[in-house]
């Protein structure tokens, strides 16, 4: 080579087989975000309560759980076919603009950033509280402002971190989660161990089978309110496909995670649905709804130790506050390079080189979002988490028709593609269908709020969820008018490419929403 | 006595980076190296969701840094670019194990131990693994 001569950047071959796209996410890696996401320690606390109060449920609580589990399958398994066919993509919108055209796909996307958002707020709560409750300072966590001024911080530093720790990010999610489930093992072991051999508490109850079986449960109504609140302790395991990278395994890796992190969430679920049942019995967890494994956490470990069960709930809610910034800022960088959002969203920061501009917005719209509702009325707080399962019905549902939609044509391939590719998602998207109304019916009487309060005539958590759907349609028109808008917008629904839907391992890789 | 052994250097468009690059390639002519080889590596963390978009944006980043970097190196010097998917330090020490470079050279922006410890100091991680010599500059 003569000197003087300039080698121009070499263009895309480059970087096919060594550049950018690298193996760097094992499928132990893939599992750990999809159960971190899913918090189970803070998910378990917030709800176990609310189960077993629904009259008709009690004892059956961890049949509730079961039966919770069966829709979240059903779309676990459209996540899974739908991301062997596009693996590229910003999941649920990549996937609903391509099977059922980009209004949906677009409002598909919304719905996963604003349930991301208001579920920032309440986990950024959770951890404020907890913070002092571990240090036993209870005049800060009974003063709102205290704890609010520490959930804005916890936001905050999960913010930075995601946006300047890489490495730094895989460690904490790891380390914390790791912390979560030990606590939550140890728990389990120690309160079963005491029912059955030591001196448990008057009120506990020995474990039997039979609190697996849901037509035990003699009110279907009962059953079904129970699912409801049920199915939203397991949202979070899609983090997993959301983490589709480009590794030879990537079509397949993360859609099985996903599914093996459901399984996991299900069984720590019951194991310690059934320790706190047994140990604590179903009065005590009514009367604690709101946290009951402290409460147990307490009795059964006695002090010092009782602060373990603290630092799985918070180590849960710190967890899942990244786990949620992490893909909620994905998903928009996603929508911008499709052009269905501002370009300046798709940004990666010059030395961090993390989707920066998209990750601050969101840490940034999730503390206004919080502090806006704790000043309002911290009633309302947990209104907008009654709001946030219409989200997640909305576009886990949205998900199950699609994948339906996208492979009609393959369905008559064979008795197995028609099942796990056509059927279950089908029904899963149609169980969550029947979710998404019958919340809404419940959510329209205001009796049912947890402010009590009526707005225009409706619970409040209702008018929150129509509020945002109405922001996101307004946005999504004023997108229509502009320039990347109109290109983005006149994408027209396609099906699967015959040859995935057989199995072939190609790489295939749809550009034509980005390079057209 | 001139080596034509390549040499090998990190950029990614900051200063520190920029003084790096300069020096490079002072030290091509100097020494009589046959290529200098701007190298942009950086690893996409996985970590919940949409990983293949943010590669691209990485991707399409990565590009215009090389371009950036072959502009300023100008006429007179023979340069090359890698694009590579490792973090930065394993990208670098890669690179320069396949050409069989003479050294690595990195810039430093001056970040503290702590600071260097959070976001990672692709320099500190390149005295350890590296069996090239590196030499590493400090932005003016």
């Amino acid at each position: 080579m003569e000197a003087g001569q300039i080698i121009p950047p070499g263009p895309a071959p480059q970087v096919g087989d060594k550049g950018l796209k690298k193996d760097a996410l094992g499928f132990v890696s893939s599992l750990v975000i999809g159960v971190a996401s899913t918090a189970p320690g803070y998910s378990l606390a917030a709800t176990l309560g609310f189960i077993v109060a629904i009259t008709g449920i009690g004892l059956q609580a961890p049949a509730v759980l079961l039966v919770a589990f069966i829709p979240m399958l059903l779309i676990a398994a459209a996540y899974y076919y739908m991301n062997r066919a596009d693996p590229d993509c910003g999941t649920t919108f990549s996937w609903v603009t391509k099977a059922m055209g980009p209004s949906l796909g677009w409002l598909g996307g919304w719905a996963i950033i604003v349930a991301d958002i208001i579920v920032m707020a309440n986990l950024a709560q959770i951890a404020g509280l907890y913070s002092f409750l571990l240090f036993d300072w209870q005049s800060a966590a009974d003063s709102t402002v205290a704890v609010t001024i520490v959930g804005v911080v916890w936001i905050a530093v999960m913010t930075a971190i995601t946006t300047i720790g890489i490495e730094l990010s895989a460690r904490t999610q790891v380390g914390l989660l790791a912390a979560e489930i030990i606590t939550l093992a140890l728990f389990a072991v120690v309160a079963l161990a005491k029912v059955w051999f030591g001196d448990p508490p008057a009120a506990s109850v020995d474990p039997s089978l039979s609190w697996l079986n849901p037509f035990a449960i003699d009110s279907f109504d009962a059953l079904v309110s129970g699912v409801l609140l049920g199915v939203f302790i397991y949202w979070g395991w899609d983090s997993t496909v959301t983490v589709n990278e480009e590794s030879r395994d990537s079509s397949e890796g993360p859609g099985k995670a996903a599914l093996l992190a459901t399984v996991i969430l299900l069984l720590i679920y019951i194991v310690v649905s059934y320790a706190a049942q047994a140990y604590g019995g179903p009065q005590q967890l009514i009367d604690n709804a709101d946290d009951v494994l402290s409460v147990l956490g307490e009795q059964v470990f006695g002090s010092p130790l009782d602060k373990l069960l603290i630092i799985a709930v918070l180590t849960s809610a710190a967890a899942s506050t990244q786990t949620t910034i992490l893909p909620t800022a994905r998903t928009s960088l996603s929508m911008a390079r499709a052009k269905a959002m501002p370009k300046v969203l798709g940004d990666v920061h010059p030395r961090y080189l993390t989707p920066h501009v998209a990750t601050i917005l969101m840490g940034v719209l999730s503390i206004v979002w919080y502090v806006g509702l704790t000043i309002i009325s911290e009633n309302i707080l947990f209104d907008s988490l009654a709001a946030l399962g219409l989200m997640i019905a909305f576009y886990y549902g949205l998900t199950g028709f699609a994948c339906t939609i996208y492979y009609r044509r393959e369905l008559g391939r064979d008795l197995k593609t028609l099942v796990l590719v056509g059927v279950a998602p089908l029904l899963g998207g149609l169980i969550l269908t029947a979710i998404f109304v019958k919340s809404i019916i419940d959510l329209a009487d205001p009796g049912n709020s947890e402010s009590g309060d009526s707005w225009l005539g409706l619970g409040p958590p209702l008018v929150i969820a129509i509020f945002f759907l109405l922001v996101g349609v307004a946005l999504m028109l004023w997108w229509r008018t502009t320039a990347d808008g109109r290109r983005f917008f006149r994408l027209r629904p396609q099906v699967v490419d015959p040859a995935i839907a057989s199995g072939a391992r190609q790489a295939y890789v749809d550009r034509e929403l980005r390079n057209d | 006595m001139t080596d034509p052994r390549p040499i090998v250097v990190g950029y990614d468009g900051r200063a520190g980076s920029q003084a790096a690059l300069a020096e490079a390639a002072r030290l091509v002519e100097e020494l009589g190296a046959a290529t200098l080889v701007v190298v942009f590596s950086h690893g996409v963390t996985p970590l919940g969701g949409e990983v293949a978009d943010l590669e691209a944006a990485v991707e399409e980043r990565g590009r215009a840094v090389l371009q950036d970097a072959v502009d300023r190196v100008g006429d007179g010097i023979p340069v090359e670019t890698e694009l590579r998917g490792e973090s930065s330090a394993d990208g670098l020490v890669a690179v320069a194990e396949e050409r069989g470079a003479q050294m690595i050279v990195v810039g430093s922006t001056g970040e503290g131990p702590i600071r260097g410890i959070l976001i990672g100091s692709t320099s500190y991680k390149l005295l350890h693994l590296s069996t090239t010599p590196v030499l590493v500059v400090r932005a003016g």
